[in-house]
C-alpha cells in the first residue's frame, strides 16, 4: 500500500509541472505586454500598479528566467497581492511590521466553496445511489425509464436557469428564501442557533441545484455499474445457493457496483470547482468562482493566475485521495493487478 | 458509417426523436430572418417589458426589442457556436489521438500527459482566463471552447487505434507496403469513427451549455448580437418584473441540449453492438 501510495505522489510531479507551464503560458497569451492588457480594461490601472505587474513576473528577463523565478515563488506559494482589492494577499494571510494580519483571498473564499460543494455531494450520492439501484432492479420497466427521462432532462438544464427559476419562484414569487449571499444583514445580532439557521437558508438553493444537474451523471453510473455486476457469474452462484433478492443486491452486487463510484467522484472535482463560478455569481455567494469572475472582470492577474493554480492543486489532491482510497478498498488495484 | 448502420441508428426511438428535435431547432433558426416578427436588433420605447401577448408571442425585453425576434437570431448564434467549437476539438482530439495511438512511444507517453494535465485544471476556469487575456467574442468563444474540449476525443481515438493497430488487416496492409498515412486514414479512421460520432454529437450539447454559460456570464456573446445566454442575463435582471425574459431561453437551451443528448446517447445505443446483450 505505502509503495502504490508513493508512486502515485511522485506521479504528480509531472502533471504539476505540466499545469505551471500552463498557466504560464496563458498569462503570456495576450497580445504583447499583459500590462497593456491590464491598463487597457482597467482604468484604475496606474503606471505603478503597471511597474508591479512588470517587477512580479520578471517580464524585462527572458522568458525562461521568468519561468524559472514564477516557480520559485509558486513552490512557497506566494502568488503576490491583488491589484483590484488593495493590495490584499493573493492565498493567505500576511502579516505587516505593526503585527495587523490581512486574510488572503483565496483562505477566505475557499472554505465556502468547499461547503457548499461537500453538501452538494452529499446530496446528490444519498439520492443518486438509490435511484440508481431503482433503475438497475427495474431496468426496462417504468422505474428505470422515468429515472432515465428525469437523467437526460437533468443532463441538458442549464444550471443558471434552473437558479433563475427556482430563485423567482422560491425567492421573488413566494419570498420563502433569501436570493443572495451567504448571511442576512442582522446576523451578528442572531444567537448561534439563528445563525446556522440564516446560514442554511441562504445555502440551501445554491447547494440543492449544482446537486440536481450533478445527480443525473451520478445515477446514470450507478444503474450501469449494477448492471454490469449483475451479470456477472458470481451474482448467479449467489442466486443458485438460495439467497434472496435483497441479500443479493445489497450485501453482493452493491459493495462492487460503488467501488468505481469513488473515481468519479474524483473525477468531478474540476467540474465542481468550475461550475460554481455560475451559481455563486447568480446568488451573490462569496466563494472561489465569484473571487475568480470577478478577478477576470477586472483582470486582476495574481488572483486569476492563484485561483488558476490553487483550483489545479486541488483537483490532483482530490484524485490523489480518491485513488489512495479506491487502493484501500480494492486489493486487486494496489497489488497491480488491475488498472484503478 | 455505411447505410445499414444509420438505418439502425435511426430506427433507436431515441436517436431519432433527438434527431427530430435537432432537425426543428435547426429550421427555426435558418427561417430566422423569414419568420421573425421584428428586427431582432430594432429598439422600442413605447414597449418595454412587455408580457407575451399577440404582437409579441414571447414578450418584449428592458429595451423593448421582441424576445421571439432575438431568440430566433440568438438561435443561429447558439448553434453555431456548438457546432464550430466541436468541430475544433474534434479535430484536435483526431489528430492527437491518432499520432499517440499510431506511433506509441514516447509520443504517446507526452500526448496522454497533456491530457492529464488539461483534465487536471478546472475547464471553466480555464475558458474564463484565457478569455480575460483575449476579447469575448463568437470566434474567440469557438476557438477557447474547441481548445479545451479535446481530451475526450482524444483518448477515445487513441484507445481504438491502439486495439485496431494489431489486427490481422492492418498487418496485411502494413506488410504490402502501405505507408502511414495509408494506415491511418484508410484502414484506422473509417473504423473508429463510430465512438467519434457520438462523442461528437454529446460534445455538442456540452459546447452549447457552456457558451450559454458564459455569454450568461457576460463573457460569450455581446450585445447587441442576441445569444440564449445573453438575453438570460437580462432575465436576471429583471426577474422581479419579467418572469418570460427567463422562461423562454432557457427552454430553448434546454430543448437543444436535450436533443443532442437524445441523438447522442440513441446513436451509442444503436451502434454498440455490446448493448444488445443487456436485457
Amino acid at each position: 500500500m505505502l509503495n502504490y501510495i508513493i508512486k502515485r505522489v511522485l506521479w504528480m510531479i509531472p502533471l504539476l509541472i505540466g499545469i505551471s507551464l500552463i498557466s504560464f503560458f496563458i498569462m503570456h497569451l495576450a497580445p504583447g505586454d499583459i500590462t497593456n492588457t491590464e491598463a487597457g480594461f482597467n482604468p484604475k490601472a496606474s503606471e505603478e500598479s503597471r511597474q508591479k505587474l512588470r517587477e512580479l513576473y520578471n517580464l524585462d528577463k527572458p522568458v525562461i528566467v521568468q519561468y524559472g523565478l514564477w516557480m520559485q515563488r509558486m513552490a512557497r506559494l506566494d502568488f503576490g497581492q491583488s491589484f483590484a482589492s488593495h493590495q490584499k494577499p493573493v492565498f493567505w494571510q500576511t502579516k505587516d511590521a505593526e503585527g495587523n494580519i490581512t486574510k488572503g483571498m483565496i483562505q477566505e473564499a475557499l472554505p465556502i466553496t468547499l461547503l457548499i460543494n461537500i453538501l452538494g455531494l452529499v446530496i446528490t450520492l444519498s439520492l443518486a445511489i438509490p435511484l440508481g439501484i431503482i433503475a438497475a432492479r427495474k431496468y426496462t420497466h417504468w422505474q428505470d425509464k422515468s429515472i432515465t427521462l428525469f437523467n437526460f432532462i437533468g443532463f441538458s438544464i442549464p444550471g443558471f436557469w434552473l437558479s433563475l427559476l427556482l430563485m423567482y419562484w422560491l425567492g421573488v414569487v413566494n419570498n420563502w428564501l433569501p436570493i443572495s449571499g451567504i448571511h442576512s444583514i442582522n446576523y451578528d445580532s442572531l444567537d448561534t442557533l439563528g445563525k446556522i439557521k440564516d446560514t442554511l437558508t441562504h445555502l440551501f438553493l445554491p447547494v440543492i441545484i449544482p446537486s440536481v444537474t450533478g445527480l443525473a451523471g451520478i445515477t446514470m453510473f450507478v444503474k450501469n455499474g449494477m448492471l454490469d455486476v449483475l451479470h456477472q457469474d458470481y451474482i448467479t452462484t449467489a442466486r443458485a445457493k438460495g439467497l434472496n433478492e435483497h441479500k443479493v443486491v445489497y450485501t453482493h452486487a452493491l459493495r462492487n457496483a460503488l467501488l468505481p463510484l469513488i473515481t468519479i467522484v474524483g473525477l468531478a472535482i474540476p467540474g465542481l470547482i468550475g461550475g460554481s463560478v455560475i451559481a455563486e455569481t447568480i446568488f451573490a455567494i462569496p466563494g472561489m468562482g465569484k473571487l475568480f469572475f470577478d478577478a477576470v472582470l477586472m483582470r486582476d492577474f495574481p488572483v486569476i493566475m492563484g485561483i488558476l493554480t490553487i483550483g489545479s492543486a486541488l483537483t490532483l489532491l482530490g484524485n490523489l485521495i480518491a485513488d489512495i482510497a479506491y487502493a484501500w478498498a480494492d486489493p486487486r488495484v494496489r497489488r497491480g493487478v488491475v488498472k484503478g | 458509417m455505411n447505410g445499414a448502420l444509420f438505418k439502425k441508428a435511426l430506427s433507436s426511438r431515441m436517436a431519432l426523436a433527438g434527431f427530430i428535435i435537432i432537425s426543428l431547432v435547426f429550421l427555426f433558426a435558418m427561417l430566422a430572418p423569414i419568420i421573425a416578427p421584428y428586427d431582432p436588433d430594432d429598439i422600442n420605447v413605447k414597449a418595454i417589458l412587455l408580457g407575451p401577448s399577440w404582437q409579441h408571442w414571447m414578450g418584449t425585453d428592458g429595451l423593448g426589442r421582441d424576445v421571439l425576434s432575438r431568440m430566433l437570431y440568438g438561435g443561429r448564434i447558439s448553434l453555431l457556436v456548438g457546432l464550430v467549437a466541436v468541430g475544433i476539438s474534434t479535430a484536435i482530439g483526431i489528430i492527437l489521438g491518432a499520432i499517440a495511438g499510431f506511433y506509441r512511444g514516447w509520443v504517446d507517453t507526452l500526448i496522454m500527459r497533456l491530457v492529464d494535465v488539461m483534465l487536471s485544471i478546472p475547464s471553466f476556469f480555464l475558458i474564463l482566463a484565457v478569455i480575460a487575456f483575449l476579447t469575448p467574442s463568437i470566434i474567440n468563444i469557438m476557438i477557447v471552447i474547441g481548445l479545451t474540449s479535446w481530451m475526450g476525443v482524444t483518448r477515445l481515438v487513441r484507445a481504438e487505434f491502439l486495439s485496431l493497430r494489431g489486427r490481422e488487416f492492418v498487418l496485411a496492409s502494413q506488410t504490402l507496403g502501405a505507408k502511414d498515412a495509408r494506415l491511418i486514414f484508410i484502414h484506422l479512421l473509417p473504423n473508429s469513427l463510430t465512438p467519434i460520432i457520438v462523442s461528437a454529437v454529446l460534445g455538442v450539447a456540452g459546447a452549447v451549455l457552456m457558451e450559454s454559460g458564459l455569454s450568461f456570464l457576460g463573457l460569450g456573446v455581446q450585445a447587441p448580437q442576441a445569444s440564449w445566454g445573453n438575453i438570460l442575463t437580462d432575465g436576471k435582471e429583471y426577474i422581479q418584473f419579467a418572469w418570460w425574459l427567463s422562461l423562454f431561453p432557457g427552454m430553448a437551451i434546454l430543448v437543444t441540449v436535450l436533443g443532442y443528448n437524445l441523438l447522442g446517447e440513441g446513436l451509442r445505443d444503436a451502434l454498440d453492438p455490446r448493448s444488445d446483450k443487456r436485457v
